[in-house]
């Protein structure tokens, strides 16, 4: 094929900053997104069929129809789930602008992040090549291919070797971690390397001075400042020296600042917490879980919490200017919600959980 | 930054077109008893002006609209008929400046 004929062929794809095409596309997919009264109608499913039959209905349809050609199960159900939604973060990105495109790939290197830091847990866990290749997202820059052969190594030694024979970025934090990971037996050694590296990279990456840079740069900071929040939660009575807790601090978030990560990670319980975040934008969302804290006695309420949080930050980016790049951030984060939401009403009818626990399992609806 | 130079440049253009080059050729007219040859050169560059400005603004715009309609008909091709409304839209800016245009040249 000529050049020519070649450059005739390509997908049509906006060049520059102009997000009028881009965000035209994502309000239309976003129109899609499925509303409340479906997951009402889904979570009374009495059974794995009837889900199947209703979720044929939507935009999972295509590919949930390729799926149950393997059998008409909650595995091929949930494997349909993540086909759609690598496919529609794929489509985003084929449709973004060029700075549309740089900044979505540096925030999505998060799940890059995700999936590497899977491989590694499930290879140092010794699980089964299927079992950690199930829990992979691949809406990143790592495919699906790459992932399932990073995902056959019998060591963790191998995937660094071979993310470093593909000269993949992630290879640079595990190489310097690796000696004393073999030497301590402890993983979280590599996930913190991992997470330093990638928060430095992507700040390095969302430098600018642009409106759009900067709605990406702050949202960003929210994700750096959930991880450190959850870190103070998980230290709280652990009495590390200020020294040694740093160790877990993140650099790049927007409001956890070096010297706050030190103050709440002295602090002996959460009342303390609390009171020191309440003039905060974590304030609110901590202390509507601390009932459910008190009863669980885990941090897990809280994870789950500032995950919400998040989630609602990145839907609130598309309320800024309507020709950026929030559109795109909230839908994408939207889809992932939508996505994860139909997988535990997925998991949930095929195990027969109770309809309000499923409620109470949904992200945000 | 380009879109406020851009903008500005518009609006100088858009003003020089409508008001100032037509009332420096009125000037021009009502000083002399004779039509100044100078003066009948400024009043149609004028009216040239503001129909050329008038039609690269609704060409800029629907520019903009067309490829936001393109992304809408992609996604949603029922939307069809509200984006050719849209798509039409611009066009009384043309339409306006051809009547300013047209005032011009025949004042």
């Amino acid at each position: 094929m000529s050049a020519e004929t070649a450059t005739r062929t390509a997908r049509y794809a906006p060049t520059g900053r102009d997000y009028g095409y881009t965000n035209a596309r994502v309000r239309g997919m976003r129109s899609r997104l499925l509303k409340q009264a479906f997951f009402d109608d889904l979570m009374s499913s009495a059974d794995i069929g009837a889900v199947i039959q209703k979720v044929l209905q939507t935009e999972y349809g295509p590919e949930l129809e390729d799926r149950i050609l393997h059998g008409r199960t909650a595995t091929q159900v949930d494997e349909a789930l993540k086909d759609n939604m690598v496919g529609t973060f794929r489509k985003v990105m084929s449709v973004s602008n060029d700075e549309g495109r740089r900044l979505l790939t540096t925030l999505l290197g998060r799940w890059d992040l995700f999936n590497v830091k899977t491989i590694i847990r499930g290879i140092h866990m010794h699980l089964d090549h299927a079992v950690i290749t199930d829990s992979l997202i691949t809406v990143g820059q790592l495919s699906q291919v790459d992932a399932d052969e990073l995902a056959r190594q019998s060591t963790v030694q191998g995937v660094v070797d071979t993310l470093a024979t593909w000269r993949l970025p992630f290879a640079v934090p595990l190489r310097e971690a690796l000696p004393e990971y073999l030497e301590s037996e402890d993983l979280s050694i590599l996930e913190l390397a991992l997470d330093r590296y990638y928060y430095d990279w992507a700040a390095k990456k969302l430098k600018g001075r642009r409106e759009n840079v900067r709605l990406a740069r702050a949202f960003l900071g929210t994700q750096v400042d959930t991880i450190n929040l959850l870190t103070c939660l998980r230290l709280l009575n652990s009495d590390l020296p200020a020294e040694d807790a740093l160790r877990f601090f993140l650099p790049g978030g927007v409001r956890v600042t070096e010297g706050l990560f030190i103050e709440l990670a002295g602090m002996s319980d959460v009342d303390e917490v609390f009171q020191r975040l309440k003039r905060t934008p974590f304030g609110a969302p901590l202390e509507e879980v601390a009932i459910a804290y008190i009863e669980k006695g885990s941090v897990s309420v809280f994870e789950r919490a500032l995950e919400d949080y998040l989630f609602r930050r990145a839907f609130a980016t598309s309320k800024g200017d309507p020709l950026g790049i929030g559109i795109s951030i909230s839908y994408l984060w939207a889809k992932a919600n939508e996505v994860t939401n139909l997988r535990i009403v997925v998991k949930g009818i095929s195990v027969g959980m109770p309809v309000e626990r499923m409620r109470e399992e949904l992200i945000i609806v | 930054m380009i879109k406020n130079k851009l903008a500005k440049v518009a609006f100088g253009s858009t003003f020089l077109a409508t008001v100032a080059v037509p009332a420096i050729a009125l000037a021009a007219e009502s000083s002399g008893a004779a039509p100044d040859w100078r003066a009948e050169v400024a009043r149609y560059s004028a009216a040239g002006l503001s129909m050329c400005v008038a039609a690269i603004s609704a060409g800029y715009a629907q520019a903009k609209i067309g490829a936001a309609g393109a992304g809408t008909l992609a996604e949603r091709p029922e939307a069809g008929t509200n984006l050719i409304v849209l798509q039409a839209l611009p066009e009384i800016i043309v339409l306006l400046g051809f009547v300013i245009a047209f005032m011009i040249g025949t004042a």
